[in-house]
């Protein structure tokens, strides 16, 4: 669950200030799949990094799962963020000294799993991406594609309640752009709650909830069938 | 309690990633950098143990050799002011019949003219071809058994014990082999047209003021860095006890084979056997010339300032090496820590880095040391004026070297990455 009050951000101080994100308020329940549309410029990636604590509001609150946010610590946000939270980044992301398998191993090597349990947990997250036979592929040997489907078992592998995705296709052709949404979709109908950003409406389509954005502020909130 | 418990657990999480993400960023790191930058590391332990080892180890040389050419691991001389070593047959039976007394030898001396050119007579503006020279009288056999006094001699033979009218004369009192020979200092009196098969005539007082002259033939040259050596002339005791009215009595030093380490100990029961009876005994570290100490320790300070040098130059390599490495992965760095990895643990991985960098560079130090150079100079010393340079260095003390180059390499490699991992998190990611 994702509940934004009010949420400001701005850049710069003075006359030079720039407010990117102007009071914005969402509650995002729990295994809902939404995404946030919106021309460039709109504060769609601001939002997202507010919402998934990788930046912190100006001011406003952000309430994930229950807890506010803005009372934690750094550390405790990096905790937060591994336990609770999955990224997609726009240009996959992956740690290019580790190979496919050990990228998806890692966080959970950060939540304390025993090695061996956790390159086995990795190497089922990728045979449900058909990847597994590139489990020891470094990322420098995998096409944008095939990254981006590491990237999205790497979010997901270690069971967070959240997974954002920050323009997950941008860089993608059109069919791997599709095989990412099949796997957003497959996800969610698993009850995995997905946050995603992107400007390309063909792929929004495949969202249960379109929020649009534009200068900052929320203009439409619709929920599909 | 709990809390502590905590924070330890946490730590040793970290630790277990940092090794995770260290071993698999050195394993997938170009070879030929890595190669280098243990190689940086490998040269600085060498500038650490080594520089300092050859500088001390000139000094330390010339102590080896005083003590294997000249005098063993305990001597006995003399007292200054008197003639010789006071009830030294005494003496000399304790010696010989102690258990821990691996052999010695006894030397007579006595100071004596020599003359070089005997078959002209001198003329008016020419300088006689004399010399005043330390006759000392020794037993072949013995003295080479405590000194291998027959290695040193450079030309000629060495001398036996049935050996009459030979000598053995030091390289440095003639012109021709001395390292001053080709210079005229003023006071140094050197013999010249001297060399093996010469014919040399010694005269010196007897004690009831009268001379003794005896025609020697030079039967081999003694060369030595120990100027205790290269600077006497030497007969056989028998000899020298048929020239002067001397015995058992008059002895004035005696050179003693023991385990060095025993050798404090020996000096201590001789002197207590001794009691009132007047003889320097010393080890032969005590005996060395208190300017030599001083060197060594001149050395030594100078050769930890070296090592000051290539310790911050180590640091500073370390630390270029890993921001350069730490700030071309600040993206990544700002990824690992988006997903939830602690910054701990990434400081850790480079921390760890470096540490292997210095671990390994140490070790091939540590190999090329003990293995190749120490091994090399000790079979190969630097011939240096007054001494043969080995190196010195000892396993404890490169192991202290290598924790200081230890630390200072975990201390390098922590601040670069700490400077990069505290960087804005999305700061990092979008590179900002």
């Amino acid at each position: 669950m994702i509940k934004a009050t009010h949420i400001v951000r701005s850049f710069g101080e003075g006359d030079l200030a720039v407010t990117v994100l102007k009071g914005i308020s969402l509650f995002i329940d729990s295994g809902e799949f939404v995404a946030i549309i919106g021309p460039s410029g709109a504060g769609k990636s601001t939002l997202m990094y507010q919402l998934s604590l990788l930046d912190e509001p100006s001011s406003g609150e952000v309430e994930l799962d229950g807890v506010k946010t803005s009372g934690l610590s750094q550390a405790e946000k990096t905790s937060f963020r591994l336990q609770e939270l999955g990224y997609v980044f726009q240009d996959y992301a992956l740690l290019p000294d580790l190979t496919a398998v050990e990228n998806i191993a890692l966080p959970m090597l950060m939540q304390g799993m025993r090695k061996q349990d956790a390159l086995v947990k990795a190497q089922k997250a990728l045979l449900r991406i058909d990847m597994g036979e590139k489990a020891n592929s470094l990322p420098s040997q995998l096409s944008g594609g095939q990254q981006q489907r590491v990237s999205i078992a790497r979010a997901i592998a270690h069971e967070p309640h959240i997974v954002f995705a920050d323009e997950p296709t941008a860089n993608l052709d059109s069919e791997n752009g599709q095989r990412v949404m099949e796997s957003f979709l497959a996800l969610n109908k698993e009850g995995q709650t997905i946050v995603m950003v992107t400007h390309e409406a063909e792929y929004a389509k495949h969202a249960k909830r379109i929020i649009a954005m534009r200068d900052g502020l929320i203009v439409s909130d619709e929920k599909r069938a | 309690m709990k809390r502590f418990r905590t924070i330890a657990q946490e730590y040793l999480l970290s630790i277990r990633v940092g090794w995770f993400l260290a071993r698999r960023q050195i394993m997938r790191s170009s070879k030929g950098t890595t190669a280098l930058i243990i190689f940086i590391m490998a040269l600085t332990f060498l500038n650490l143990v080594v520089v300092s080892g050859l500088l001390v180890g000139l000094i330390s040389g010339a102590a080896q050799q005083f003590q294997e050419s000249y005098a063993g691991e305990v001597i006995v001389t003399s007292e200054q002011g008197r003639t010789y070593i006071e009830n030294s047959p005494a003496l000399l039976g304790f010696i010989a019949s102690h258990p821990r007394v691996h052999t010695f030898s006894a030397r007579y001396m006595k100071g004596v003219q020599v003359l070089g050119t005997l078959s002209d007579l001198p003329q008016k503006d020419k300088k006689i071809n004399q010399i005043g020279i330390r006759m000392v009288g020794i037993s072949p056999s013995a003295e080479d058994s405590v000194t291998h006094f027959s290695h040193l001699v450079m030309k000629g033979q060495p001398l036996s014990d049935g050996d009459e009218g030979y000598a053995l004369i030091g390289a440095n009192m003639i012109r021709k082999y001395s390292s001053f020979g080709d210079v005229d200092i003023p006071g140094l009196e050197l013999l010249s047209d001297v060399d093996v098969g010469s014919r040399v005539r010694m005269s010196m007082s007897d004690d009831a003021g009268g001379t003794i002259q005896k025609e020697f033939i030079i039967k081999g040259i003694v060369k030595s860095k120990v100027d205790e050596i290269s600077t006497r002339m030497f007969i056989t005791d028998k000899e020298f006890r048929r020239l002067l009215p001397v015995n058992q009595t008059q002895i004035q030093e005696i050179a003693i084979r023991t385990d060095k380490s025993y050798a404090p100990t020996l000096v201590a029961e001789m002197k207590t056997f001794m009691g009132n009876n007047i003889a320097r005994i010393q080890t032969s570290d005590d005996a060395i010339p208190s300017f030599l100490r001083d060197v060594e320790t001149t050395m030594g300070v100078l050769g930890n300032a070296l090592s000051s040098i290539a310790l911050v130059v180590a640091s500073i390599t370390i630390f270029i090496v890993i921001f350069i490495n730490a700030v071309t992965r600040r993206k990544f760095i700002g990824i690992m820590k988006g997903i939830g990895i602690s910054p701990v643990a990434i400081q850790f991985s480079y921390v760890i880095q470096a540490f292997f960098y210095g671990i390994i560079g140490s070790g091939i130090g540590l190999v090329v040391t003990f293995g190749f150079l120490k091994p090399y100079f000790a079979a190969n010393p630097i011939n240096f004026p007054f001494s043969d340079g080995i190196l010195v260095a000892t396993f404890s003390g490169a192991m202290v070297r290598i924790g200081i180059l230890l630390v200072v390499t975990l201390i390098a490699g922590y601040v670069p990455a700490k400077l990069i991992v505290r960087k804005n998190t999305l700061d990092s990611i979008l590179g900002r």
